[in-house]
C-alpha cells in the first residue's frame, strides 16, 4: 500500500485542485490557489535536490530567474508566453550548469551557504540593474498568456483569473509528473547509491560530481518555471527584501518540504499545502503568521523529523510496539 | 581611480567599519560552525535583538550606553546558551534540523519584534559625538569607536582561544571532537560556551550598528548574508580566515559601490566566492 | 600491471608520501603494510584517484592514470573495498551487487527512465542473475534481498568485496579487509581472497597495518614508515629485518 501512496497523493491534488478551481469563484481565492499551485512545483523541484542530501537555501534565486527572463522576453523581445515559458525553464538550468562545478564541490552547510549567497545576490542584481530589470519600481504589465485557439475547446482567453489558474495546474501537474518519473527511474538510484556513499559509488564508475550537477540542473529548471508562471500572474515583479524573492520566500519553501517530509516525494505536496492552508486560514491575524509556521516547523524536526508524511509509519511502528507489549 | 584623495580616504574608513561590524557577526557564525557543526540562521535577529537591547535599556532606562551594550551581551549570551540547551542540542542531524529550527526562531523573532517594538525605525545614542580630522577629511568618532572595539572583542577572543585552559579546549574541541571527548572536554559545555560567545559578539555589533544605523526588527538579514559569505570566503572554520573575510567583505562594501556602482557592488561578493572556490575548494585560510 | 614511480604527496606542510616506488605484477597478491599513519592510505587513494599526487607518476596497464579520477579508473579496472564506505545501505545485499555491476549493464536511455518496459526488465533479470553468481560466491546467496545495512559485519565486508568483483575489475584494492573481524570470517575472507586470484586471476593489493595477518596471504609486500619505503620482498623475509621491527616497536612506543 505504501508504495502507492506517492501516486495517490499525485492523483487526489490533481482532482481536488481542479475541482477547487470550479468552486473558488471569486479572483481572491483563485490567486490563493494559483500561489498554491506555483509553490508545490517549487517545493518539489527543491526535494529533488534534497535526495543528494544537499540542502539549497536559494532556491528562489532560479525563480528569480526564470520570471525575470520570462517576463522581459515577452515583453522585450515579443517572444510569445508559450515559448518564452520553457525557455525561461531553460536559462534556469544553464545557469544552474554553470555554477555547478564551483557549488557542488562543496557539501552540506557549505552548499547551503552558497545558494543562500546566490539568491541573495540575484536579488541584489535585479534591484540594481535598472535599465533591465526596472530597479526597485521592478517590472509592471508584464502581459499575460493571452488568447489561443485550441481543439476541442475552442478559443479559451488565459488572462482570466480562473483560466490562468488551470493553466498554472497544468503546467505544475506535468512538471510534478516529470519529477516523480525522474524519482522513478534508474537515475535515481544512482543518485540514492551517491548518497549513500559516494567514494564507492565513484570506485564502481558512477561520475558524483556530474550527477549531483545534473540533479542541481533539473531542479533549477523546474523552479525556473514556477518563477515564469508567478511573472504571467502577479503581471508585475518587484525584488524588495520582503518580496517573493527575498531570503525568506526559501526559508518558507525548505519549511514546507521538511514539515512535509524530505523522504517521500508527496511530502513537499503535503507540506506546502498544508502550511498554506493554516497560513491563509490566519489571515486575520496577519503579523502572527510567521510566528506560527515558526513554531510549526521547530515542533515538527524536534518531533517528528520524517514530517506529516512521515505519520502512517510512525502510527505501524507504534501499533506493532504495543503488539508486542 | 580618477577620485580625490579624500574620497579614498573616506571610503577606506568606511569600508573598514563596516568591516568591524561584519568581523563580529563572522567570528560569532565561524565559532558555532567549527565547535557545533551546524549553520545558526537567526544568528541575525540575535543582532537585531542584541540592538534593541541596548535601545530600551539606554534610551527608556537612561543607562550609559557602554554599560548598556554590556548588559546587552550578556543578555544575549544567556539567550544563546538557552538557544543551545533546548533546541540545538536536540537535533538528530548537524545539518538539516539546526537550519529548519533556526530559520522557524528567524520567523519568530523578526515577527514578534514587529509586533513587540513596532516598525518605526529607532536609533541608539551615539557611542561618541563629534568628529576628527584625518588627512584631511572629518570622521566621525563614533565609526572609529565602532571600530576600536570590534578590534579590542576579535583580540580578546584570540587571547581567550590561545591562552586560557578553556579557550585551548574550545580550539580541540573545534578540530578533533572525539579526541578531545576522550580527553575530559565536554563537548556540550563547549557547545554551550561557542553559543554565548557568538551571540554576544553578535549583540555587540548589533548595538554598534544600531548607533551608527539604525533599527528595525528586520536588521539582521543584512549582516547574516554577509556573515555567511565570509564563512565562505574566509574557510569554512577558520578564525582568523573570519577576521580577514571581514575587513575584506566590509572593504568591497566600502569602495566597489563608489567606483563601479551598486551592480558591479551587488555581484562582486559571489563572483570572489566563486573564483575562490574554483582555485581553493577549502577556502582561503581552510585546510585540505 | 601497475607501475608507481617516484610518487610523493604533501599535504600543507606535511610530507605524507616520499618518493615512493612500487611494481606490482599480475595475478600477485600485494601487501602494502605500515604502522599507522605511515602514508599507507594516502597511497591507496593515489592508486584509487581519489587524491592527485604532488610528484610522481602512476601506471596501470602501459597507460598514466597519475590524473584520472576514481570513476574513470573503475572503467579501466580498477575496483576498491572500503574501510568505512562498504556498502550502499538503503538497498539490499542484491541491489548493492547490480550496483557495482551497472559499469558493465549498458543501460540506454530507455532502460534509465523506463525500468519497467519489457526490456529493461528482460535485462534486469540478466543482471539478477549475474548478480545471484556473485551473492554466492561471497557466501551470501541465502541474504540476497536482506538490507545491506541489517547484515553482520563480516557479511557487509563479503558484500563490499562482492560489489568490487561486480565491476569486472583486474584489479582489486583491500583497505584493512579484516579488521574487526572473528576467526571464522577472517579465515574465510583469506580464502575468498586467494580463490579470486587463482580462478578469476585478479591482481589484489591489500593494506594492511597487521603485518601478522598477512604473512599467509601475500606474495610479496612492500613496507612503509613516515611515508618512505623500508622493505620490500617476500612477507616471511621482511618480518625478520630489524628495521621493520624497529618501526613497528616505535610506533608501538609511541602510542604507548
Amino acid at each position: 500500500m505504501n508504495k502507492k501512496t506517492n501516486t495517490m497523493i499525485i492523483l487526489l491534488f490533481t482532482l481536488v485542485s481542479f475541482l477547487a478551481g470550479r468552486w473558488a469563484g471569486n479572483d481572491y481565492l483563485l490567486s490563493v490557489l494559483i500561489l498554491i499551485a506555483i509553490n508545490v512545483l517549487m517545493a518539489c523541484s527543491l526535494r529533488t535536490i534534497f535526495i543528494l542530501e544537499q540542502i539549497s537555501l536559494g532556491h528562489v534565486g532560479f525563480a528569480l530567474i526564470g520570471a525575470y527572463s520570462s517576463a522581459l522576453m515577452v515583453m522585450k523581445l515579443n517572444i510569445s508566453f508559450w515559448l518564452a515559458l520553457p525557455l525561461s525553464g531553460s536559462i534556469c538550468a544553464l545557469t544552474a550548469l554553470l555554477l555547478g562545478y564551483p557549488f557542488l564541490r562543496l557539501k552540506g552547510i557549505y552548499f547551503a551557504i552558497l545558494t543562500f549567497m546566490l539568491a541573495e545576490s540575484l536579488r541584489l542584481i535585479a534591484y540594481n540593474w535598472r535599465s533591465l530589470t526596472g530597479g526597485q519600481f521592478g517590472l509592471t504589465d508584464i502581459p499575460g498568456p493571452g488568447t489561443i485557439g485550441l481543439p476541442f475547446l475552442g478559443t479559451i482567453d488565459f488572462d482570466t483569473m480562473e483560466n490562468y489558474y488551470y493553466l498554472t495546474l497544468m503546467v505544475v501537474i506535468l512538471s510534478i509528473l516529470v519529477l516523480f518519473f525522474i524519482e522513478k527511474s534508474h537515475l535515481n538510484v544512482k543518485w540514492r547509491a551517491i548518497k549513500d556513499a559516494e567514494s564507492l559509488a565513484q570506485s564502481v564508475g558512477m561520475n558524483a560530481i556530474l550527477h549531483r550537477i545534473m540533479n542541481f540542473v533539473i531542479a533549477s529548471f523546474f523552479a525556473g518555471i514556477g518563477g515564469a508562471l508567478f511573472a504571467h500572474y502577479q503581471k508585475g515583479l518587484s525584488v524588495e527584501v520582503t518580496s517573493r524573492f527575498g531570503i525568506m520566500a526559501s526559508i518558507y519553501l525548505l519549511v514546507y518540504v521538511v514539515i512535509g517530509g524530505k523522504e517521500k516525494f508527496s511530502g513537499p505536496i503535503v507540506g506546502t499545502i498544508v502550511l498554506m492552508m493554516i497560513s491563509e486560514f490566519a489571515r486575520s491575524f496577519e503579523e502572527y503568521r510567521p510566528i506560527i509556521i515558526g513554531f510549526i516547523a521547530i515542533i515538527v524536526v524536534l518531533f517528528l523529523p520524517e514530517g506529516v508524511t512521515g505519520i502512517p509509519e510512525r502510527l505501524t511502528r507504534l501499533k506493532q510496539q504495543l503488539k508486542k507489549g | 581611480m580618477a577620485l580625490p584623495f579624500q574620497v579614498w580616504v573616506q571610503i577606506i574608513i568606511n569600508g573598514l567599519s563596516l568591516g568591524g561590524l561584519y568581523v563580529l557577526i563572522a567570528l560569532g557564525l565561524t565559532l558555532i560552525l567549527s565547535i557545533m557543526g551546524i549553520l545558526q540562521l537567526a544568528h541575525g535577529e540575535v543582532y537585531m535583538l542584541g540592538a534593541y537591547a541596548v535601545y530600551y535599556l539606554a534610551v527608556k532606562m537612561g543607562i550609559n550606553v557602554y554599560a548598556a551594550i554590556l548588559f546587552s551581551m550578556f543578555l544575549m549570551a544567556g539567550f544563546g546558551m538557552l538557544m543551545e540547551r533546548f533546541l540545538f542540542r536536540r537535533c538528530e542531524d548537524k545539518v538539516l534540523s539546526p537550519i529548519i529550527i533556526s530559520t522557524g526562531l528567524t520567523l519568530i523573532l523578526q515577527a514578534g519584534a514587529v509586533i513587540v517594538f513596532g516598525l518605526y525605525e529607532r536609533s541608539i545614542p551615539r557611542l561618541s559625538e563629534g568628529s576628527f580630522e584625518l588627512m584631511g577629511v572629518f570622521v566621525p568618532k563614533d565609526r572609529m569607536v565602532a571600530m576600536v572595539i570590534s578590534a579590542c572583542m576579535a583580540y580578546m577572543l584570540y587571547l581567550f582561544l590561545k591562552r586560557t585552559k578553556l579557550g585551548l579546549g574550545m580550539v580541540a574541541s573545534a578540530q578533533n571532537p572525539q579526541a578531545a571527548q576522550l580527553k575530559g572536554i565536554d563537548p556540550h559545555k563547549m557547545s554551550l560556551l561557542a553559543m554565548a560567545i557568538g551571540s554576544g559578539f553578535a549583540a555587540a555589533g548589533g548595538a554598534m550598528a544600531g548607533s551608527i544605523l539604525m533599527l528595525t526588527p528586520f536588521m539582521g538579514t543584512l549582516p547574516l548574508v554577509k556573515g555567511l559569505a565570509i564563512i565562505v570566503l574566509g574557510g569554512m572554520g577558520s578564525l582568523s580566515g573570519a577576521v580577514f573575510g571581514g575587513i575584506l567583505i566590509g572593504l568591497i562594501d566600502g569602495i566597489v559601490p563608489v567606483l563601479f556602482g551598486p551592480l558591479t557592488a551587488s555581484l562582486a561578493p559571489l563572483v570572489i566566492v566563486i573564483i575562490i572556490l574554483l582555485i581553493r575548494p577549502q577556502g582561503l585560510f581552510g585546510h585540505e | 600491471m601497475l607501475k608507481i614511480k617516484n610518487l610523493s604527496k604533501r599535504f600543507g606542510g606535511i610530507q605524507a608520501v616520499t618518493e615512493l616506488d612500487i611494481d606490482i605484477k599480475e595475478r600477485q597478491i600485494f601487501g602494502l603494510i605500515g604502522p599507522n599513519g605511515a602514508g599507507k592510505s594516502t597511497t591507496l587513494n593515489m592508486i584509487d584517484g581519489s587524491l592527485f599526487p604532488t610528484t610522481g607518476t602512476i601506471i596501470f596497464k602501459e597507460e598514466n592514470i597519475t590524473h584520472q579520477r576514481p570513476c574513470s579508473r573503475a572503467g579501466k579496472g580498477i575496483a576498491r573495498v572500503f574501510q568505512k564506505d562498504v556498502l550502499f545501505s538503503s538497498f539490499s545485499a542484491r541491489e548493492n551487487i547490480k550496483l557495482g555491476l551497472h559499469l558493465h549493464s549498458n543501460l540506454g536511455l530507455k532502460e534509465i527512465f523506463f525500468p519497467w518496459s519489457a526490456i529493461s526488465k528482460k535485462k534486469d533479470r540478466i543482471l539478477d542473475e549475474k548478480a545471484m553468481e556473485i551473492l554466492k560466491f561471497v557466501r551470501l546467496g541465502e541474504k540476497a534481498d536482506e538490507m545491506a545495512i541489517n547484515l553482520p559485519h563480516g557479511n557487509q565486508r563479503a558484500l563490499g568485496l562482492g560489489i568490487a568483483m561486480a565491476t569486472g575489475c583486474d584489479m582489486l584494492l583491500l583497505d584493512e579487509p579484516l579488521t574487526g573481524m572473528n576467526a571464522q570470517e577472517t579465515d574465510q575472507m583469506m580464502e575468498m581472497i586467494t580463490t579470486l586470484r587463482d580462478e578469476k586471476n585478479l591482481t589484489i593489493v591489500i593494506v594492511e597495518h597487521n603485518i601478522k595477518a598477512v604473512l599467509g596471504l601475500c606474495d610479496q609486500v612492500v613496507v612503509l614508515d613516515f611515508g618512505k619505503k623500508i622493505a620490500q620482498g617476500d612477507p616471511d623475509m621482511v618480518v625478520e629485518m630489524p628495521n621493520v621491527i624497529e618501526a613497528w616497536l616505535g610506533a608501538e612506543q609511541d602510542a604507548v
